[in-house]
């Protein structure tokens, strides 16, 4: 019998008891004067999901989880965090959430065991427990050892591994994690990735806003990708990945020639490179047998077939591209557009800064 | 987990922080007052002050003490509130409490009453040293003395959250201390009794919130007062509570907080 996805159970769950989603986001707007960086967002994440969010800089991300932390004022729209509204409701919607965000904003004048006690208590935790979820955290991320030196002491990735660690202090019900990898170095990129699928696996909700596509794709559950303020899609990696271009090439006894017309809807193009011919199609692995029938009946004998599947990366690119040509010029989001798709784009750490850049401006 | 009303476990952990912060450095907190007072009472109360008639039947040493305690804890309380919140925003570590599930109430009461308490100890410190100098056997009305410390510490605090609020780089912090505080404090009757004023400069001078201050707690050191300590009192718990008012509604909102 099949294994049921613990995502699945949790959510089947959540719908028994009514749960509310652990966000719920409807027509969330934020201008900042005449840049629009929520254009009417709609989302919903389900309560002990995995839940990606991509974009390229700039399309909203950070703002969007900063409304949600109440470091950000919507301009229009509701925003809910297990029911609470972030408005209304601020102090139930912050205690649900442990947020480790892109920029370092930690308290300098303490060693970060104590920084870890003071973000407990300010959740309301008892002195004797903050000190022991503090030990703890510091433990899980790896550095304890570093417990009494201040947070400017410590190295780059010991840095990230404290964010994560003080989202954890508080026990949080949503853990949000911006651009959580963003210039750490493998080792520690996937240390990260265990820790909080291990967080997600106890139930933890996660939100995890990446540049690293595979990221994304191997961690998430579902994956939402939104650019200039609004939602593009919401699908799982797979479904994305679906919606891409396959690339099938068939390589043939002797030159192909001419390329020949295939009767099917699902072929998008055909090229031919002496005894290769390559087919662009939407599910490569399904026009397989059409194809070579027709090739066959074209007088060609195949030899041997290779499917490249598209990856969540090119799907990103393309859907992000699309919004981009679709965009009619309302929003004046300044976009250096590429980043999005190459896992480097934020290697210098500046993120969302468009988005700063705008928020700046606005003071 | 988390508690509302300002005895939470929240508020108390800010508080503590608040607190933490300014008694971990001594040299920073408590060193300067204490040359400055040392100078001050030096030069206006030793050196200069033999040459100064008695005020009011005061000798002048005696009569400038409560107005250096009040310049002292005014300064400290006002510095501490906006200094922390400042660099707070500055660095954005503000962000911990302000993504916690504290209340705006909390928060203000946390960053108002460290301050105050700062401004409070400084002032006690302060009359410590003056004590050194010049004999003061006995406060002529402790109530009186402690209440206006107490309030005008408050005040001053939750001016400096204002302060700590609206300031937009460090130049803004200096210029609110050096160029408005400072100069009240020295034409709020610190060295000087109104007797020695008249016209315009009196009217002047009654409209200082500083001179009911400094002689709120010169009465209660001295029992000496150029005006009427109670109407003074209630007009400064009255102008406490409009400041903290406008304190939380600053948080509410945002101002220099959230985008």
């Amino acid at each position: 019998m099949a294994r049921v996805p613990p995502v699945l159970i949790r959510a089947v769950a959540s719908i028994r008891t009514r749960m509310p989603p652990a966000i719920r986001v409807e027509g969330l707007e934020k201008d900042y004067g005449d840049v629009q960086a929520l254009d009417g967002l709609d989302l919903t994440v389900p309560e002990g999901s995995f839940f990606g969010l991509l974009g390229p800089n700039g399309a909203g991300k950070t703002t969007f989880i900063n409304v949600l932390v109440g470091l950000v004022r919507k301009t229009g729209g509701r925003a809910e965090v297990f029911g609470n509204d972030v408005e209304a409701d601020y102090q139930g919607a912050r205690d649900a959430i442990g947020l480790a965000p892109q920029e370092f904003n930690v308290d300098r004048f303490f060693p970060i065991e104590e920084v870890l006690h003071h973000k407990a208590g300010y959740h309301g935790v008892p002195e004797a427990e903050a000190e022991e979820r503090a030990v703890e955290a510091l433990k899980r991320v790896g550095i304890y050892d570093k417990r009494d030196v201040r947070f400017d002491w410590l190295s780059g990735g010991m840095k990230r591994r404290f964010m994560l660690a003080r989202a954890l202090v508080t026990d949080p019900d949503l853990l949000i994690l911006d651009e959580p990898t963003a210039g750490v170095d493998v080792e520690l990129r996937h240390d990260l990735w265990e820790v909080i699928t291990d967080l997600n696996d106890e139930g933890t909700t996660i939100l995890l806003t990446t540049h690293y596509i595979e990221e994304a794709e191997r961690l998430c559950d579902e994956v939402a990708i939104i650019d200039s303020g609004r939602k593009v899609t919401v699908a799982t990696p797979d479904e994305l990945t679906e919606k891409g271009s396959d690339t099938l090439t068939v390589y043939c006894e002797r030159d192909v020639g001419d390329a020949p017309a295939f009767d099917d809807e699902r072929v998008e193009s055909v090229t031919v490179e002496g005894d290769a011919l390559r087919v662009r199609a939407t599910s490569a692995s399904e026009v397989v047998p059409s194809v070579l029938r027709q090739l066959e009946a074209a007088g060609h004998t195949p030899l041997d077939i290779d499917i490249e599947r598209t990856s969540l990366e090119e799907v990103f690119v393309d859907l992000t591209r699309r919004e981009e040509g679709a965009d009619d010029g309302a929003t004046s989001r300044s976009s250096d557009g590429a980043g999005s798709g190459n896992g480097d784009a934020d290697a210098d750490g500046d993120g969302d800064g468009d988005e700063r850049v705008a928020a700046e401006a606005s003071r | 987990m988390s508690e509302s009303g300002l005895l939470s476990t929240g508020t108390k952990t800010l508080t503590k922080r608040e607190i933490l912060r300014f008694l971990r450095r001594p040299w920073n907190t408590f060193l300067p007052p204490f040359i400055t007072n040392v100078l001050y009472f030096s030069v206006f109360g030793v050196i200069l002050g033999a040459r100064i008639q008695e005020i009011r039947g005061v000798p002048y040493i005696q009569f400038i003490l409560p107005g250096l305690v009040v310049l002292g804890a005014i300064g400290n309380a006002f510095e501490n509130a906006s200094f922390s919140i400042f660099h707070g925003r500055w660095n954005e570590y503000i962000h911990e409490p302000l993504t916690s599930p504290l209340s705006y109430r909390s928060m203000v009461f946390s960053y108002v009453a460290s301050s105050a308490l700062r401004g409070i100890i400084i002032g006690v410190l302060i009359a410590v040293i003056g004590a050194v100098f010049t004999p003061v056997h006995s406060l002529a009305h402790p109530v009186y003395a402690v209440v206006f410390l107490l309030v005008i510490a408050t005040l001053f605090a939750g001016l400096g959250v204002v302060g700590g609020l609206v300031a937009e780089d460090f130049d803004h912090l200096t210029v609110l201390n050096q160029f408005i505080l400072r100069p009240l404090v020295f034409f709020g009757g610190v060295f000087y009794s109104l007797d020695a004023l008249s016209g315009a400069a009196l009217t002047a001078s009654y409209l200082n919130p500083m001179v009911y201050m400094v002689n709120g707690v010169r009465y209660g050191v001295l029992g000496v007062s150029d005006i009427p300590v109670n109407e003074a009192l209630g007009v400064l718990v009255g102008l406490t509570a409009v400041v903290l008012a406008v304190d939380v509604a600053l948080f509410k909102r945002g101002y220099g907080l959230t985008d």
